[in-house]
């Protein structure tokens, strides 16, 4: 029994760190038609950014500026690189993903070169301190995961849901060119969605490196890409999805993480790579996703 | 010059003169091993592997917008498809068959892929794929007795007929020359690429690359054009799949031992940069993208030392090595040319080529005359709505 | 190669509702294209002539109703499986493929044609040979719709007018025994209007084929059409020939009452 409120615990930290990166991902989506594959570079940069400066500035300090210039950077690629990609092209959407792959092949390359062969640790104050509630032991550091990111993600609704920019969000996601002749300028609002999820990004880097995992390695960017099937299961634009789809992946990764013993036909650290096998099996019985909204395609 | 033109018809046009023109590159192929070292074949080699696996990735990709990042799944599923079939623990077929049916099962785990293949429509299937590549990175580091696990296995020579592709059986020395298994696999790889040369450009100027294209360009208009949508779309993800595994089984060859972690989603990601930088939806461009992705960082080991700003490998943390500057360079490369010339190198090679043909009076492009008016993109014409004339 | 019987089975539609979310885009529409005749489908904006076009073709599925060809009912089957029957449409904004006028007439011929990868990667005999007949068969339509002279011109240098005329041809490559046309006419100056007319009179002359047209030129229509139904919100208010069509109150009232598109009834 508590080993199954362990595996609970465990998979909703994690799928809530998810959802902080499956909800920039459809943001970007929603705002621009584009799938970001530089998302693991950014929240590379971010845990990169509060490894370095912590010492300094504290890890308060260190989380606010990673944040910060996680978001700017973000914002920048967009209006900087992205929006001149494609032009009218019917397909410039697709372009501009390529590019993003490109952004994250250099990105990534300059980070990992950083980093090396290091294990950056980033100056939490969660440590390896444990917490006991009631039957089952947390890491402190969970707790926090699943407090920092439900403040978060209400806050991303609370913009959806009652800000000009939200709305102008939702307008431009039904019908970019009519949200255009109404005078949403789409450009602002994409590139305010690639800094939404930005900053997102570098906080999830945050509980992502936190204890148990030992600290920031060259390879923590990857770990961005589980929310792809996280997004994937929600439909791509649905933030509402985005959620419950980061949930079932991360529910889904710590019970076969914790029922390895019993699950031993499926190889070692079967429970990395669940959340792809997860997505496999939704994508052959609903390809456009679990929450995809039902539309007949225009002519 | 409408007579001129009708000679030039697309399909017409591989004529005399254009196997004459591809005679003097292939001769020229023939000859390098004549006086190339090793490490230089080793290069053309590994070229060539990517160019059939870019080409294979070009299909899909380019031709019929459907993008992949589980290539190197593919690649891995041939080479490890031939080594375990060939070799011991395996059923110990001959080579050649082996090699054979590698292909076969590459293209066949593409097919079985294709409920997803062929309704993911898109950049969409880009992420899906992504679960190939982890998925199978998995299964290769846990299935021990099929793959050997993280060290991997030494990969049997290829044998054609009692013609071992390795340094000795027979030993070989042809005008005074001794062929190795560089020599011996570099004339092996022109054949395979040639085929692929061959077979592609077959597809792409036949029915079925002009239905692939129709589905990239519009999926209504290929449809109500009688384009069974998903078929075609699955079909394009086997042969994609299929080139994949040829270039995976030239691979293992070349390496002589595969490990699971060279398969990894960077693998996958640098198929994709081939094709970008050579051009979307060309077998010429996907050559040049390939020898370009993979001769730079081999290039830039061998001449770190004279290179500015790179260090040699291993000099530590925090220098710009060899493989981390061609990293920079070609991502880089992908983002510049999407920004200024989304066609790549075979577009540009185009516009120059056409750019000089100019200069001779007689022979404009097609189209150029005083009747037409400049080229309304085709997202203008999608903009338009009902009229009201 | 196959060819097609001279005279087309009706075209009949019946009772066929199309519903997007809460929108009634078609309200029980029903009529009957008789074999050989040209069939005009009129409206003001928004009548849901273009969604009638898309049930036609089989990319909507209707909410309920038949459309049916001969024996076939088509509101069962995929674009692709409509396509094969002979059943060819245009749209209305030009959805042309890259490459040449000769890659898209091709295009059309795909469903009468059967090469498949193995073979045409292998460049077998009979790929090849397919090819260049039907090849030769495309050069004839083009010529046939003027776009003779731009067979190996890529699409995207050409004119409007030549655009939607290559929409028309690869239409045509398909050997249609249903031609669907959807404001073939809209955006050309006169000249263009004009040979596009003439166009369509003479394949239909020639190839006997049936012909539903969407178009907002009443002119073009009152000269080609035999008979015409209008659509106004979805629900079909006359059917007849031109001549009784212009004279019914009921249509008037849709065109002028609707304010924004009135000249197009004058």
């Amino acid at each position: 029994m508590t080993g199954f409120l362990d595996n609970l615990l465990n998979g909703l930290a994690l799928g809530s760190v998810y959802a902080l990166i499956a909800l920039g991902f459809v943001t970007i989506f929603k705002a621009s038609g584009v799938l970001s594959f530089t998302h693991g570079s950014l929240l590379l940069l971010g845990g990169y950014l509060v490894a370095v400066l912590h010492d300094d500035i504290g890890f308060a300090g260190a989380l606010a500026v990673a944040v910060l210039v996680t978001a700017a950077v973000a914002g920048a690629l967009d209006r900087l690189v992205l929006q001149r990609v494609g032009g009218t092209d019917p397909h410039a959407a697709h372009v501009q993903t390529i590019v993003t792959i490109g952004i994250d092949i250099v990105l990534v390359t300059d980070l990992a070169r950083r980093i090396g062969g290091d294990l950056l640790p980033l100056g939490d104050p969660w440590g390896n301190s444990v917490s006991d509630l009631g039957p089952v032991t947390v890491a402190d550091s969970r707790i926090a995961a699943i407090l920092v990111s439900a403040m978060a993600i209400g806050g991303a609704f609370a913009l959806f849901r009652f800000t000009p920019w939200g709305l102008s969000l939702r307008a431009a996601a039904e019908d970019g060119e009519a949200a255009a002749l109404m005078g949403v300028r789409l450009t602002r609002v994409r590139t305010v969605a690639w800094c939404l999820a930005g900053g997102l990004a570098a906080l999830a880097a945050v509980f992502l490196v936190a204890f148990p995992a030992p600290g920031l390695e060259r390879t923590t960017g990857q770990i961005a890409l589980k929310a792809f099937p996280a997004a994937i299961l929600g439909g791509m634009a649905s933030p509402v999805g985005a959620l419950v789809g980061s949930m079932l992946i991360g529910l889904t990764e710590a019970f076969v993480a914790g029922y390895q013993s019993e699950l031993h036909v499926l190889g070692e650290g079967f429970g990395d790579v669940a959340p792809y096998a997860v997505m496999v099996l939704v994508l052959l019985v609903r390809p456009a996703g679990l929450f995809a909204a039902k539309g007949a395609a225009r002519v | 010059m409408s007579d001129l033109l009708k000679k030039s018809t697309l399909l017409e046009r591989g004529g005399l003169l254009k196997q004459g023109r591809l005679l003097l590159p292939a001769l020229l192929l023939c000859a390098l091993p004549f006086y190339l070292d090793a490490f230089w074949l080793r290069i053309g080699l590994f070229s060539m592997a990517a160019a059939i696996g870019a080409v294979g990735l070009g299909l899909l990709s380019g031709t019929a917008g459907q993008l992949s990042l589980g290539h190197a799944f593919f690649l891995a599923v041939g080479a490890y498809g031939y080594v375990w079939l060939a070799g011991e623990p395996g059923p110990g077929l001959p080579p050649a068959v082996a090699a054979v049916l590698a292909v076969l099962l590459a293209g066949a785990a593409g097919g079985l892929f294709s409920p997803v293949a062929g309704r993911v429509k898109g950049v969409y299937l880009g992420v899906a794929t992504l679960a190939l590549v982890f998925l199978g990175h998995h299964v290769l580091l846990t299935a021990d007795s099929v793959t050997g696990g993280f060290n991997g296995r030494s990969v049997p020579p290829l044998e054609i007929g009692g013609f071992t592709f390795a340094e000795t059986d027979p030993e070989l020395t042809v005008l005074g020359v001794p062929f190795g298994a560089e020599e011996r696999l570099w004339y092996l790889g022109l054949v395979l690429f040639a085929l692929t040369w061959f077979t592609a450009r077959g597809l792409l100027r036949g029915r079925p690359g002009r239905a692939l294209v129709a589905l990239r360009d519009s999926e209504t208009a290929a449809s109500v054009m009688g384009v069974h949508v998903a078929r075609y779309r699955s079909a394009a993800f086997v042969v994609s799949s299929m080139y994949a595994g040829l270039a995976g089984v030239l691979l293992a060859l070349s390496f002589r031992r595969v490990v699971p972690d060279y398969f990894s989603l960077l693998l996958s990601v640098d198929y994709l940069a081939m094709i970008v930088i050579g051009g979307l939806g060309s077998v010429a461009g996907a050559t040049a993208g390939a020898v370009f992705v993979t001769a730079l960082p081999l290039l830039m080991t061998r001449y770190a030392d004279q290179l500015p700003l790179v260090a040699t490998p291993g000099s530590g943390d925090g220098s710009i090595g060899p493989t981390e500057a061609s990293r920079y360079l070609y991502g880089a490369a992908i983002v510049v040319i999407l920004l200024y010339a989304p066609d790549g190198l075979h577009g540009l090679a185009r516009r120059t080529r056409a750019r000089l043909r100019r200069k001779s009076p007689d022979t404009g492009p097609p189209g150029a005359g005083p009747t037409s008016r400049p080229p309304a993109t085709t997202a203008n014409a999608a903009r338009t709505k009902e009229h009201t004339p | 190669m196959t060819t097609r019987t001279a005279a087309p089975p009706a075209l009949e539609v019946r009772n066929v509702t199309v519903r997007f979310a809460g929108l009634v885009a078609l309200d029980d529409v029903s009529f009957t294209v008789a074999p050989g005749t040209v069939h005009a489908v009129i409206g003001p904006n928004g009548a849901g002539k273009s969604t009638c076009f898309n049930v036609l073709s089989g990319l909507y599925r209707p909410t309920a109703g038949t459309v049916r060809l001969g024996d076939a009912e088509l509101t069962r089957l995929a674009p692709h499986r409509i396509a094969a029957l002979g059943v060819a449409r245009t749209f209305q904004n030009i959805v042309t493929t890259q490459g040449t006028v000769a890659d898209n007439l091709m295009l059309g011929r795909h469903a009468l044609s059967r090469a498949g990868f193995a073979a045409s990667a292998l460049r077998l005999p009979r790929a090849v040979r397919e090819q260049r007949e039907h090849l030769a068969k495309a050069r004839e339509i083009a010529e046939l719709t003027g776009l003779g002279a731009h067979f190996d011109a890529p699409v995207a240098l050409l004119s409007y007018g030549d655009r939607k005329r290559v929409e028309l041809a690869r239409a045509l490559c398909l050997e249609p025994r249903v031609l669907l046309l959807d404001e073939p006419v809209a955006g050309m100056n006169a000249a263009e209007r004009t040979r596009m007319t003439e166009v369509v009179r003479e394949i239909r002359a020639e190839l006997g084929l049936s012909v539903v047209l969407v178009e907002h030129d009443m002119g073009l229509v009152m000269r080609l059409a035999d008979e015409v139904t209008v659509l106004d919100f979805g629900k079909a208010i006359a059917h007849g020939t031109p001549d009784q069509v212009r004279r019914d109150p009921e249509v008037l009232r849709a065109y002028l009452g609707s304010g924004t598109t009135g000249e197009d009834a004058a």
